[in-house]
């Protein structure tokens, strides 16, 4: 597993603000959720794709596609 | 069709030249002295990446304009009547949280590891203990490393604080979120003063030995926004 890159870090941070924080009012709904995960999906695609490529490269990836 | 709400802020609506998500219409949805900012939204679509950090600088853009409370993505209503019902039933809880994050920020700082301060208790097993042994000896090994990590966080935590000089009440952290992650810390700034409290976020973060330090913002009060 590679270590969390600045830029990540950034990313990550942004996005548990836009779906962990912020108002939650009474009575609303949370909608597409699957979509929503996407967003996370979407950087863990990234990490694992720069691991897969550490790998076949004989560098320090390997491990499953995490948050850090 | 629903309202997918962006932010709430106070009424009377604010002339905001502003389009909502994918170049929708931006609607304003109010009750008594506060109101809703939300996009036209087919449950059935899929949100993405895209709707996120377009939702996130339309916020930006309502929060430039005038105080507002970041509503958490992906929130939606039925109605216009049940928006304005939801803001009504928490009305005096929303204007106190409007009146604690108006004319503020938030900067963000992340400390990355750099290196494993548990790393050190770490030690290869002795060859000739029994699987037993070695399991609770592994097993200490790890709690320790892991009791180190999070006392250190904790002292970069206080570190931060003290530099600077700011009450608690405007600060909010996490710490260990993640392997790599020792600190994720939020601070409430005058807005006006944002770009000169970022630059000491900065000198103060860039300060450890152990830690790398990524510091975010001046972005919408995210982490101030909560409603008790």
């Amino acid at each position: 597993m590679r270590e969390l890159t600045p830029a990540d870090a950034s990313l990550l941070e942004l996005v548990d603000r836009l779906l962990h924080k912020g108002v939650v009012l009474a009575g609303e709904a949370t909608i597409s959720v699957a979509g929503v995960d996407l967003i996370y999906l979407g950087l863990n695609v990234v990490l694992a794709a720069v691991e897969t490529l550490e790998s076949r490269n004989g560098g320090p990836g390997g491990g499953s596609p995490r948050r850090s | 069709m629903t309202l997918l709400a962006h932010a709430i802020a106070p009424a009377p609506r604010p002339s905001l030249d502003a389009e909502g998500l994918r170049g929708r219409q931006l609607n304003w949805s109010e009750a008594g002295d506060i109101g809703l900012w939300s996009t036209d939204w087919d449950p059935a679509e899929k949100l993405d990446r895209g709707d996120a950090l377009e939702h996130h600088r339309l916020v930006e853009r309502i929060c430039a304009a005038q105080p507002c409370l970041p509503v958490r993505f992906g929130t939606a209503f039925a109605t216009d009547d049940a928006a304005r019902a939801s803001l009504e039933s928490r009305a005096q809880a929303l204007r106190a949280a409007l009146d604690r994050v108006a004319g503020k920020s938030e900067l963000a700082v992340t400390l990355l590891w750099t290196n494993n301060p548990g790393g050190a208790a770490r030690r290869p097993p002795d060859e000739g203990v029994g699987p037993g042994r070695r399991f609770m000896e592994e097993r200490r090994a790890r709690y320790l490393a892991r009791d180190t990590r999070r006392a250190r966080a904790v002292e970069l935590v206080e570190c931060l604080i003290a530099g600077l000089s700011v009450e608690r009440a405007l600060v909010w952290h996490d710490i260990c979120t993640g392997e790599s992650v020792a600190v994720s810390l939020a601070v409430l700034v005058p807005s006006e003063r944002a770009a000169a409290r970022k630059t000491e976020l900065e000198r103060l973060a860039s300060g450890f030995d152990d830690v790398t330090g990524v510091v975010n913002g001046p972005w919408p009060p995210y982490s101030f926004a909560r409603v008790d």
